[in-house]
């Protein structure tokens, strides 16, 4: 069953490249603007021997590696104190209600202005846009714990660290992996988007210098570039995940995916 | 519990192993070390215009006057006077619009050594109006009506595109502008979106490649050998660090000098730091980095741009330029 999925993966990858290939070849669109696949290809070899690619792919991972964590921890301590702390949640709700729908691109002028080309610009961004998808992950994740497990715990005169430890996280933990998994994709549109768009040194950025200095196989090289990250990272995510949760029934009755 | 400390334990891993990256100019880099040399930070763009820079350093032209350059390459030049203004670069590249803009709006910046000129030479400039192949505009009169592209509104490459169309006996308030990144413009240049581009190389060259033709030189048409960019800083670094800024004014006036006269060394020093392909940047024309801003060139893009009514108060050239 596996095997033929990847086959069958393999072959739609192969018809799809193969595609590329042909149309700029025959005319339908101007070779000048979308190359073949075989010169993409070329262009992305050259770029892997390249040891400023490999510094931009750095500082790609380092912003979006330390925005994420950031994001993920600053999420879920948030998260499990809002709603440990009724009050609290209540006098925060309509904030972040107001914060959560600002896109996080509209603050790029802002991330400008405070930190010019420097990581912090990237950070501002990539953890503003990861914090909310923890956080609300977070809380629907505490609003699912059995109340009848939360009395029992309580009634064996459990601690509020304790009850937070053993009744409230294993609940909540399948929404907060849900969380890191939306947050680390989110977190890498963010990385490229603020190196592209602000110049921080990154993937984003030699796309932009690529797209300045017409040179266009070099720009859809790097494109293909990020797309196999977003992938990595969504294929490295989901095993984390099922680690994470391999006590989980979701998980243990999983067939192979 | 345990697994997910394992999977954390990696992560943080993973965060400290990419933390390796290059990006490892902090704060530090801004104060001088103990051989005396000052490493300071530049913004500029990621195009031809700054090799003299790259080459100065390469060199050692800066480090003979105790400068070290840290060049961070900004897309535009919108995020670059901020930069300055704010202090996260101490030096930064901008078009002379952009820079008489800025101070007549108050923004605190000072033009401290020339940047690039236009070479002056109709026919042989690194910026030109160009139409598509087989248009049947011939001149910059006939874009009356037609949409010009230029890389930003209300700024110096309009104000040039106005003066050529005045220049031509047309009416430049009949042309309608329209606002494309310098590296669209082949594309829609070819799709027909637009009549006429004003384009710099190295886009410039794709286009002539693609068999565009040039009808005007509008950077020869505001004033022979027209002062194109400067360098510049804020006012406030340059009373606090006049010899910072003197040392940078020297290197780099040095730095030109070199660039205008090597330019096969300009050409590789570009590859470096952009990636135009090597078949384009064979061809692609050249600036003029002369050392000094030509003042009565400025004085006459002012103009224009008082003509065009880009400002709001007349830019006092006197305290802006060195």
């Amino acid at each position: 069953m596996r095997g033929l999925n990847t086959a069958l993966g393999a072959a739609g990858l192969a018809a799809f490249l193969a595609l590329g290939e042909v149309v700029p070849r025959v005319g339908i669109v101007k070779e000048a603007y979308f190359p073949p696949t075989s010169r993409i290809a070329s262009a992305l070899w050259d770029e892997l021997t390249d040891g400023a690619f490999w510094s931009a792919l750095g500082d790609t991972l380092t912003g979006w590696a330390l925005g994420l964590a950031i994001a993920v921890g600053a999420g879920i301590v948030a998260g499990v104190l809002l709603s440990v702390v009724p009050h609290l949640r209540e006098a925060t709700a309509s904030t972040v209600e107001f914060l959560r729908p600002i896109p996080s691109v509209a603050l790029i002028p802002l991330a400008v202005l405070l930190y010019g080309t420097e990581l912090r610009s990237v950070l501002l961004l990539v953890v503003y846009a990861s914090f909310w998808q923890i956080l609300i992950q977070v809380l629907y994740g505490v609003q699912d714990v059995d109340p009848v497990a939360e009395e029992t715990a309580r009634s064996y005169g459990l601690g509020t660290w304790a009850r937070v430890r053993h009744v409230l996280w294993p609940s909540a933990l399948p929404y907060v992996m849900t969380g890191v998994r939306l947050a680390a994709a989110v977190a890498l549109i963010l990385t490229i988007t603020a190196e592209l768009v602000i110049g921080a040194p990154g993937l984003g950025a030699t796309i932009a210098v690529a797209q300045s200095s017409q040179a266009v196989p070099e720009m859809y090289a790097l494109i293909v570039v990020t797309g196999l990250l977003g992938l990595l990272i969504n294929v490295g995510a989901r095993t984390v995940e099922r680690r994470a949760l391999a006590w989980h029934q979701s998980v243990r009755g999983e067939v192979a995916v | 519990m345990r697994r997910l400390l394992v999977g954390l334990a990696a992560g943080t891993v993973l965060v400290a192993a990419s933390a390796c990256g290059s990006s490892g100019n902090g704060a530090s880099d801004q104060n001088s070390s103990s051989t005396g040399t000052t490493t300071v930070k530049v913004g500029v763009i990621p195009i031809v215009d700054v090799a003299p820079l790259y080459l100065g350093q390469k060199e050692g032209f800066f480090s003979k006057h105790g400068l070290k350059l840290s060049m961070t390459l900004a897309q535009g030049g919108a995020a670059i006077v901020p930069g300055v203004v704010s202090g996260q670069f101490q030096f930064g590249f901008s078009n002379m619009t952009s820079l008489m803009l800025a101070q007549s709006n108050d923004v605190p910046v000072k033009a401290i050594a020339n940047g690039v000129a236009s070479t002056g030479v109709s026919g042989k400039d690194f910026g030109a109006l160009v139409v598509k192949k087989g248009s049947t505009l011939k001149s910059a009169k006939e874009l009356e009506d037609k949409k010009v592209a230029v890389n930003t509104l209300k700024n110096i490459n309009e104000t040039a595109v106005r003066e050529s169309v005045r220049k031509a006996g047309g009416d430049p308030d009949k042309v309608k502008f329209v606002e494309l990144a310098f590296d669209q413009m082949p594309a829609a240049l070819d799709k027909g979106q637009i009549d006429a581009a004003m384009a710099v190389e190295p886009a410039l060259t794709t286009m002539l490649n693609q068999g565009a033709q040039q009808i005007a030189w509008p950077l020869v048409d505001v004033a022979p050998n027209l002062t194109v960019a400067m360098y510049f800083t804020s006012t406030a670094y340059e009373a606090k660090n006049p010899d910072v800024v003197k040392k940078f004014q020297e290197a780099t006036a040095e730095s030109l000098a070199y660039a205008d006269a090597h330019p096969d060394e300009v050409r590789q020093i570009v590859a470096t730091y952009t990636k135009v392909p090597a078949s384009v940047l064979a061809k692609v024309i050249l600036p003029k980095w002369p050392a000094d801003p030509n003042r009565s060139s400025i004085e006459a893009l002012e103009k224009l741009s008082e003509t065009d009514s880009l400002f709001k108060k007349t830019p006092d050239l006197t305290t802006l330029l060195p």
